[in-house]
């Protein structure tokens, strides 16, 4: 909008001469030319590579360790322990780093890490929660293996509302780790060359204020120390800190004095590089013969390895009568959990849509029906109507009951619902400048890490200014810009939208201000569209923007811009449908189609959104269907530890898939809508299976083997 | 220390070391074809219809040496660019640290033929290039993500993945716009399952997939020939 305001407003959501339409990347054609540069393709001059060397097993003790071979490979410039002989590992991840080799190319660091012997006692593993939790097992946690038991609700309650239900369903509902997969892996190249200074290229979701964790490695001062991620390959939540190869690149810099390439491989990333917590989910739930959900008890464990875990306090989205819940994490001998794309949402979603299901199915009720009558919100209500009848829902012929499949192929359609609450932060700045030349620059200190911030940033500008948005450039992705968002738990569109909309504004009061002038009008009168600057109510009084920048003169106009807390709201909602097909004699579950509907106030760049929500949906297929970190009982040892055999969904198994905006969220505001459509998907492909043919699956992934045997268990 | 004055045994460990693993298994596996099918989503057993015909007719190919650092002619988009390899380097390590400038638009994520972040055109078929060894391509076509478009020219595929959006994080990008190319060549307008098939050998963690297909499917239909220039 570019009326002239005392404030920045966005205005009605349907008046955008730019934001709220499709607005095609800034920095594709970058990207698909190959020519966007990520952190792993810095190339300086003098730069080494380091390997790690990693411990494969999760406990194990040193024996006895030789790098001299190692050393002596040409062209490894550096190879050493980081423990002794005698010392432990305590757990697979961070802890299993032993080492590093480094080398004057990527081949020999390889052929170094060849050379490195070390000889291991392996220690009994601990990967497994029954093995954590066995009596007399080793304790891997820092304070024993079970920590962090809270409880709400009252059992006797529960109980007492459970034995009045007409349906009462019992499940223990499991969800495996799961592994991010930035295709980028984690990493670092830290430029210091001695002296007092160094860039740090940083694969990160963080950039401003990460140049302090490195500064302090380098022990030079954080002022001294630029960190840049102009293109950031995938985090999903894993990539803030710089973690272990952070430390262990900085160090090896200073040693070296010369640039380090420390980007994990594949094989270490699915090792240390962070994982989604599993969980197990022992439910009780009831609810009455018209449909009430009446009461719920949920035992539930975290599985995040070292970690704590995440999982939400039940009940999850719905209301419920009476609830009690008791939550505890159960620590293994394995790689810390990390935040991953709504942390602990899609776990939660599994058991507690799952109930939801069979008790709607327990009473003969639409579970359609069954949901909406136990949301209160009524954006819930209209979102699900809406989902349900792009699906099909209305015209399928079996919705009270699961199909009786006639033959071996069975179709069925599910749902789930969302919730996040896109909180957002103060701290943006953002600096535009206007150049005599007619160009356009904001820059503030944030990461495109897939996300489109870089698009968003010149679209608000290119808007305010009547240009498009290809017209402004932006500068960011740098710890020296003006300070930012780190890029989590969808905050970066409602932190970041109005820093740089407050830019924009004062940037254009500040241009009608000298143009006023010229236009013989007041600055008030000053309308900016279409590459021109004109006055209210008469076009005729206009000048091209070429023509309004060359009279600011020699020197560029200069504006900041800060978080305006009107322009953001919070506070979102989401539900999916998905339809499958179930083969019940190979177990093959395929989904043909997935729905989407979200809310998220203005939407800045909708096919950005789109993006996001099919994103949201694919990697809820994946996980649905496939995804699953895999350890030998025995020894501990990594079986999932590359893509070959932790698959993630291809283009073979992508359904039709529809993203639906919801324009009735009329919330002149904007706020980050990604978490959400992570976090229903996977619960609705369970759904849509058991309304197929009748079978219930508890366990992730929905794997052949997982549906014959639930198919084994009924006849 | 010099090589000669390494005992003989030593050297051989050492040599055993640089990397003599990945080059006999990506020999035995016959590399070429097996990447070459991957990446085309095509399970072609043949091997008689190799990319690479190794020692056989690829010239350079029979006088490869087997340790050390060593210069080879690659003929990258047209260009022929010499470059020092070892006998351990991939064609993928190759460009993007070998040859100067690197060619840093192909993507290193598996590593391993497993995700088609790396893929390239060799003698008009996609290939894993972290599958083929460097020293096996001397005499053939290669063509990069950095010969197909630019920026400010952009091939219709290209157009078409940024007018879709097929794209996010853009990390998987080159490998698939590489692939969508030897696709659309191959098929000139290729139908939904038909894309779905020869794209099958790349992943995508964003979440892209539907647009690629879309942009691709688009290309095709626009018959502006073939993500030729
Ligand atoms: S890097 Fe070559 S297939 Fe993954
Ligand atoms: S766009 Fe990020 S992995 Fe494909």
């Amino acid at each position: 909008m570019t009326s002239a305001r005392n404030r920045p407003e966005w205005g009605s959501n349907d008046t955008h001469a730019l934001l709220n339409s499709d607005i095609p990347r800034v920095d594709g054609p970058e990207k698909v030319t190959g020519r966007a540069i990520y952190t792993h393709d810095i190339r300086l001059p003098q730069m080494v590579y380091a390997r790690l060397v990693v411990c494969p097993y999760p406990r194990a003790k040193i024996k006895s360790q030789s790098y001299r071979k190692a050393r002596k490979v040409p062209g490894v410039v550096h190879g050493a322990p980081f423990k002794e002989v005698g010392d432990s590992i305590a757990f697979q991840g961070a802890d299993g780093v032993v080492g590093a080799i480094v080398a004057e190319t990527p081949e020999a660091a390889a052929a170094g890490l060849c050379g490195v012997k070390i000889d291991y006692e392996v220690l009994e593993p601990v990967v497994t929660p029954e093995d954590a939790l066995a009596p007399g097992a080793p304790v891997v946690g820092r304070r024993g293996n079970v920590t962090g038991l809270s409880s709400s609700g009252d059992r006797a309650e529960v109980e007492a509302a459970l034995s009045e239900c007409a349906a009462v369903v019992r499940g223990t509902f499991r969800v495996p780790v799961q592994h991010h997969v930035s295709l980028e892996t984690h990493g670092v190249v830290v430029d210091y060359r001695g002296g007092n200074e160094a860039t740090v290229y940083f694969s990160t979701q963080g950039v401003t204020g990460s140049n302090r964790e490195f500064a302090s490695h380098l022990d030079l001062p954080s002022e001294n120390v630029r960190v840049v991620a102009h293109n950031v390959g995938g985090g999903f939540g894993a990539k803030f800190g710089g973690g272990i190869e952070g430390r262990i690149a900085c160090e090896l810099a200073l040693e070296l004095r010369r640039p380090v390439h420390l980007m994990l491989t594949r094989e270490d990333e699915f090792l240390m590089a962070g994982n989604r917590s599993g969980s197990e989910q022992r439910v009780i739930a009831g609810a009455s013969r018209d449909g009430v959900f009446k009461a719920l008890a949920v035992e539930a464990d975290r599985h995040g390895g070292v970690g704590r875990g995440a999982l939400p306090t039940p009940p999850y989205i719905y209301s419920v009568g009476n609830t009690y819940s008791e939550i505890r994490s159960v620590h293994t001998a394995t790689d810390s959990s990390r935040a991953m794309r709504a942390p602990g949402h899609p776990q939660a979603s599994f058991a507690m849509e799952s109930v939801l299901d069979e008790l709607a199915y327990g009473i003969n009720m639409d579970p359609v029906e069954f949901r909406k009558k136990n949301l209160a919100d009524p954006v819930y209500h209209r979102q699900l109507d809406r989902v349900a009848k792009e699906i099909g829902w209305l015209e399928h012929p079996h919705r009270t009951q699961p199909g009786v499949p006639e033959n071996a192929l069975a179709v069925g359609i599910g749902f789930g619902v969302a919730i996040w609450g896109s909180r957002s932060r103060d701290i943006t700045v953002v600096d535009v400048r206007i150049g005599p030349d007619g160009s356009v620059l904001a820059a503030t200190g944030v990461q495109d890490i897939g996300q489109g911030a870089r698009t968003l940033v010149a679209a608000i500008v290119a808007e305010e200014l009547g240009l498009a948005a290809h017209e402004v450039s932006t500068d960011i992705g740098d710890s020296r810009l003006p300070p930012s968002v780190a890029s989590g738990g969808s905050v970066t569109t409602g932190s970041l939208g109005p820093s740089v909309k407050d830019g924009a504004f004062n940037a254009r009061v500040e241009l009608a201000k000298r143009i006023a002038p010229m236009l013989d009008a007041e600055p008030e009168e000053i309308r900016f569209a279409d590459h021109r600057v004109f006055v209210e109510g008469d076009s005729g009084r206009s000048v091209s923007w070429k023509q309004a920048c060359a009279s600011l003169g020699k020197d560029p106009l200069q504006v900041s811009g800060r978080f305006q807390p009107h322009l953001r709201d919070q506070g979102i909602h989401g539900a999916q449908a998905a339809k499958v097909e179930v083969d019940l004699l190979t177990g093959r579950v395929t989904v043909l189609k997935m729905v989407s509907i979200q809310d998220q106030g203005l939407p800045l760049n909708r096919m950005a959104i789109r993006s996001q929500m099919n994103g949201g949906m694919i990697q809820a297929l994946s996980f649905a269907l496939f995804e699953e970190r895999v350890l030998d009982k025995k020894t501990g040892l990594m079986l999932s530890g590359n893509l070959e055999n932790y698959k993630i969904a291809g283009c073979g198994e992508m359904p039709e898939l529809v993203a639906i905006i919801d324009d009735e969220d009329t919330r002149e505001a904007v706020m980050g809508m990604a978490e959400a459509s992570n976090i229903p998907g996977h619960s609705a492909i369970g759904n849509a299976i058991y309304n197929a043919c009748g079978l219930r699956l508890r366990e992730m992934p929905f794997t052949p083997a997982r549906v014959l045997q639930a198919k084994g268990g009924m006849s | 220390m010099t090589p000669d004055d390494r005992s003989p045994s030593e050297q051989d460990e050492l040599d055993e070391l640089s990397g003599l693993s990945r080059r006999s298994f990506l020999k035995g596996a016959g590399g070429g074809v097996v990447a070459g099918a991957l990446a085309g989503g095509l399970a072609q057993p043949s091997t008689s219809e190799g990319v690479v015909p190794q020692e056989a007719s690829a010239p350079g190919a029979s006088t490869v040496s087997l340790s050390g650092r060593h210069q080879i002619a690659l003929q990258v988009n047209g260009e022929q660019v010499l470059v020092d390899v070892e006998p351990q380097t991939t064609l993928l390590g190759a460009l993007r640290h070998h040859v100067s400038p690197p060619m840093t638009g192909t993507k290193e994520v598996c590593d391993r033929g497993s995700c088609g972040a790396c893929t390239v055109i060799v003698d008009g078929r996609p290939v894993y290039s972290c599958m083929q060894l460097a020293d096996d391509m001397p005499g053939h076509a290669i063509r990069t993500i950095e010969g197909i478009g630019t920026p400010d020219d952009l091939s219709p595929v290209q157009e078409e993945f940024c007018r879709f959006d097929g794209l996010m994080c853009g990390f998987c990008t080159p490998g698939f716009i590489v692939a969508s190319t030897a696709c659309l060549e191959k098929h000139g307008a290729p139908d939904v399952d038909t894309i779905k098939r020869e794209l099958s050998g790349n992943v995508c963690r964003c979440g892209t997939q539907t647009h690629i297909i879309r942009a691709v499917q688009a290309a095709g239909e626009s018959g502006v020939l073939k993500g030729e220039r």
